[in-house]
């Protein structure tokens, strides 16, 4: 067997133009370098951009997401309204509460049920666990991009605590599957209360040792602030959502625009900043962060000390022939369902749109221009979960 | 893969015993013991107290410790014990691999968890040698375009310069390999090896990542030699010679920290970027360019460049505290007579042991100094790096040799160290 | 809080804070949970369901564990598992049961199962309940598929660790 790597330059030319695939050459009076920041590249996640490199400044940015396209809308297609939930939930593992809220809300809508109050808080209060447990997912990755492995191993330990607390209430530390049309499936144990105040008010002052040693230190200011700056006009032409809308100067939270639930008797702030620019991407998650421990106090207070948390159904319930649209704000933005049902108990149509898979249009226009060294602060600020935008 | 142990078998395992100490006898009887004779009919043997030490006299002599203490004492002064053993390559590479130790477990610590733990009956101390043994075992992969001779012996060369600079310490007084006349001038040429080994390795490794790792390596070692010796000029106008003993010997009044403290700030900063610790690890930037101008080493290779750079480690503090904290200098705390009635040769020296103690102790302490940025700081950006290397740190490194200068001219230290 | 102006501390004292925040932490218990020989303690029994109330009880979701005296053969949990992990497969029995005309228990495949519960939310007779047992990895393939025999064995789990928080920070222990 001939080994592939003494095949002739010409040859390998020709092979790869018969499979269809393309060839990128570098050319000689272009100056320029391409690099693939690939799948299999440290500071990539499952995703893959193309870039080309002129010294050390970027001149041209691809983007080319779908390594992890699983095919989640059709899968919804074959499957009945409950037994949808443990699949959607994949796509962001570690945010999981969120996916499957809009799409509980969405099948409520189209059953024509209505959670009782108590399901509606204990899922808020999930919601709002589960936000913590991917933020500081979230930021212990910027930090490990940075090169700082102490802001990598801080959040990620102190991580642990929600996703000890999301364990006692769901069964799971991570595949919650916990939200359901029609409520959520089990109530509180024993015990939840006093432990979830406890930890969120430890959590809080581990937030102060946070901003000490990585938002308030002098590099990792000087890496981040003016990089990577995303106007207010750019933000709202390009269309992104959540927190990188909120770090160019736009107070847009669905929990405020839309309430849905229990969010119009919660009295939170939208966390906003002006600069535009990576800095604030970076710190807004963490002012949402510390807005969250107080939701999370004013939802254990406010809710009803007993009640049903779930609607009972039949078995295989059928939706009504129609459509339905809820909106949710999860780790990373908007996330939205649409669902369409023919009468029978399986969706006829779920369409997903996902907040990160609007966030990277933005990483062309930001990355063009930038230094090689600005690439891992810019493409992690925005935000972007390959998977959950592959779906 | 999920398959079925294979069942203990006795009886193969008291075959695969037997099949070793076939080979092990072999080997031995073929290999060993003619490579004994060739040495002995070679080696003209040393002479002790008039006879000459054949191997049964020596082993008759270890015996007794009034014969054994003039064999020690003369190994002990020979060339090849100080290069191979002590101050040179072996104490060297255990500071070293003690350093990786610590620096595992004190990150840990700070980032409040536990570190190596199960290698080892005690908190994992035996994790150096485990990792050891898995590098060892690894396939030493060469990418297909790469220049293979320079690709396999740049590692060896890396290792070899730095091992290079430890012969040049002076760990207590009279123990140093190599008492050169222009000691510190040699460090820094030595230490001008190292970007262009760092580019020739990543060159030849024929990938674009290594590249721009290279490039990066390049500009900013290059960037901070400068700083780099202008803040060792200081200590060198008090001192008055270029002689790394000498520079020690002249601190017997006080330590030069005390005059040249700005010097000392820009050497530590120097020596992190030339390290390539954090926050200077641009080269190996994981996130930017996978592993810089290291990511095509795998095996024994990345071993090997990863015991180069805690050598230089070790170097680096070890001229800290040369240079500023005062060497080996600090109160005698050991018994001018370790064993009150022995009378005849002695290997103990007071002062000699005494200074080995300071000295490793102030190295330590410098090391850890050299570790803690890792815990607290991200990586910095090229830009800012070159910057602060050519301007902020050159023009630090002037200020304080002028307040060396005006303190000498205006009488209050005296050139050769010293207070007037 | 709109938007928030961060005052920036000067360049020496935000290099001092952090060397000092960095150092506090050389003195905070290390938060590591040494698994094999702590194990986390879990509340309760596991997750069982209740189907007269319509809702679960909270519980850690492990290895299932199957009542052969309440278990009637009606494959309502091999029906729910069918649109999920198809990890669930009725199989004959040897035992003769009042209630289990037709002498047919689950079998559930642990290779497939993604432990989601839904089969004990589906189960209409108290028969299938989740225990906290979740160290079920075995050498081969074959061994993973769990018989109703093997599924009635309840598990022992002697975690006793959980997360203690005192002044001294926070630590498994």
């Amino acid at each position: 067997m001939t080994n592939k790597f003494s095949d002739s330059f010409e040859k390998k030319l020709e092979d790869t133009t018969k499979l269809g695939l393309e060839v990128v050459r570098e050319s000689a009076e272009e100056n320029l370098m391409t690099l693939s920041v690939g799948p299999q590249h440290p500071g990539s996640g499952h995703f893959r951009f193309i870039i080309k490199v002129d010294g050390d400044y970027i001149v041209y940015c691809d983007p080319d997401p779908g390594y992890v396209h699983r095919g989640e809308e059709k899968m919804c297609e074959y499957r009945n309204f409950i037994q949808n939930i443990p699949h959607l939930e994949r796509p962001v593992i570690h945010d999981s509460t969120h996916i499957t809220y809009s799409y509980s809300l969405a099948v409520e809508e189209l059953l024509g049920i209505e959670v009782p109050r108590r399901g509606q808080f204990i899922r808020a209060i999930a919601s709002e666990l589960n936000r913590q447990v991917y933020t500081l997912y979230w930021l212990a990755i910027y930090g490990i991009f940075l090169g700082h492995s102490t802001m990598f191993m801080w959040p990620a330990g102190d991580r642990e605590l929600f996703i000890d607390l999301l364990a006692a209430l769901t069964g799971a530390r991570v595949t919650h599957a916990f939200n359901i049309p029609g409520g959520v499936r089990n109530d509180i144990p024993d015990g939840f209360k006093e432990k979830c105040l406890q930890y969120v008010s430890y959590f809080e002052k581990r937030l102060k040792e946070y901003e000490d040693i990585f938002y308030n230190n002098p590099l990792f200011r000087q890496r981040t602030e003016n990089v990577g700056i995303l106007s207010k006009e750019n933000a709202i032409k390009l269309g992104v959502t959540g927190s990188v809308l909120r770090a160019s100067g736009i107070p847009y939270d669905v929990r405020k625009v839309e309430p849905y639930d229990v969010y119009d008797e919660i009295d939170f702030k939208v966390q906003y900043m002006k600069t535009c620019d990576s800095f604030a991407r970076a710190y807004v998650p963490f002012l949402d962060m510390r807005e969250s421990c107080n939701i999370i106090r004013q939802l254990l207070e406010k809710m009803p000390g007993s009640g049903e948390v779930r609607v009972k159904l039949q078995s295989n319930p059928k939706g009504r022939i129609g459509e339905a649209y809820k909106r949710v704000e999860s780790g990373r933005g908007a996330l939205s369902y649409y669902i369409v049902s023919d009468g029978s108990s399986r969706p006829y149509r779920v369409k997903i749109s996902v907040g990160s898979f609007r966030n990277i249009l933005a990483l062309p226009h930001l990355l063009v221009g930038s230094k090689l060294g600005d690439m891992p602060s810019i493409y992690w600020a925005l935000n972007y979960w390959p998977v959950e935008a592959d779906r | 893969m999920a398959t079925a142990p294979k069942d203990f078998r006795f009886g193969n395992f008291v075959g695969s015993l037997v099949w070793l100490i076939f080979w092990v006898i072999v080997i031995v009887s073929l290999v060993g013991l003619p490579l004994i004779f060739i040495i002995l009919f070679y080696v003209p043997l040393p002479y002790s107290n008039g006879e000459v030490l054949t191997p049964y006299l020596f082993f008759s002599m270890i015996v007794d410790p009034t014969r054994t203490i003039p064999i020690i004492n003369f190994l002990i002064h020979t060339d090849i014990f100080r290069a191979a053993v002590f101050p040179g390559f072996t104490f060297a590479a255990l500071i070293a691999a003690a350093t990786i130790f610590i620096e595992r477990k004190f990150l840990a610590k700070m980032q409040l968890r536990t570190g190596p733990l199960y290698a080892g009956k005690f908190e994992g101390i035996l994790q150096l040698m485990a990792d050891g043994l898995k590098l060892i075992s690894k396939e030493i992969i060469a990418p297909s375009g790469a220049d293979k001779p320079i690709f396999w012996s740049s590692p060896i060369i890396y290792v070899a310069t730095a091992a290079s600079l430890t012969a040049l310490i002076p760990v207590a007084p009279g123990w140093v390999v190599a008492d050169l006349d222009v000691g510190l001038l040699a460090i820094f040429a030595i230490l001008g090896f190292f970007p262009l080994i760092a580019l020739l390795f990543s060159w030849s490794s024929n990938s674009k990542y290594p590249f721009i790792g290279g490039l990066r390596a390049l500009h900013q070692m290059i960037a901070f030699e400068i700083p780099f010796i202008l803040s060792a000029l200081s200590v060198v106008l008090v001192a008055g010679s270029l002689n790394l003993t000498d520079i020690v010997e002249s601190q017997y009044a006080f330590w030069f920290f005390a005059i040249a403290p700005i010097s000392a700030f820009v050497f530590y900063i120097s020596s992190l970027a030339e390290l390539e610790r954090v926050p200077f690890d641009l080269p190996e930037a994981e996130s930017e360019i996978v592993a810089g101008w290291l990511t095509e080493t795998s095996g024994m290779i990345y071993g090997l460049i990863q015991l180069g750079t805690y050598l230089k480690l070790y170097v680096l503090a070890a001229l800290f505290v040369i240079l500023f904290l005062g060497g080996w200098m600090g109160p005698q705390i050991f018994p001018q007579e370790l064993i009150p009635n022995y009378t005849g040769e002695k290997i103990y020296n007071a002062t000699v042991v005494n200074g080995i103690f300071w000295f490793t102790i102030k190295t330590f302490g410098m090391i850890m100094l050299i570790l803690l940025p890792r815990g607290i700081n991200p990586r910095i950006r090229i830009d800012i790096l070159l910057h602060t290397g050519w301007y902020k740190l050159i023009v630090l490194s002037f200020i304080n040799m002028f307040i060396v200068l005006a303190l000498i001219y205006g009488g209050v230290i005296t050139p050769a160290g010293g207070l007037q | 809080m709109s938007s928030s102006i961060i005052k920036k501390a000067s360049t020496a004292t935000g290099f001092i804070k952090a060397i000092e925040s960095g150092s506090k932490h050389l003195l905070i218990k290390r938060f590591t949970l040494r698994f094999p020989e702590q194990k986390l303690k879990f509340v309760g029994d596991g997750y069982q369901f209740d189907p007269k109330r319509g809702v679960g009880i909270a519980g850690s979701r492990g290895r299932h564990i199957l009542f052969h005296e309440k278990c009637t053969g009606c494959q309502l949990c091999a029906i729910t598992c069918e649109g999920i992990a198809e990890a669930i497969e009725m199989v004959k029995v040897n035992e003769k049961w009042k209630q289990n005309k037709k002498s047919i228990m689950p079998q559930i495949d642990y290779g497939k199962c993604v432990f989601c519960g839904l089969c004990v939310d589906a189960c209409p007779f108290y028969a299938l309940y989740m225990t906290n047992d979740f160290e079920l990895s075995s050498f081969t393939k074959e061994h993973l598929i769990y018989t109703p025999a093997q599924l009635a064995v309840k598990p022992k789990y002697d975690g006793t660790v959980e997360i203690k928080i005192d002044e001294r920070g926070a630590s498994h222990g």
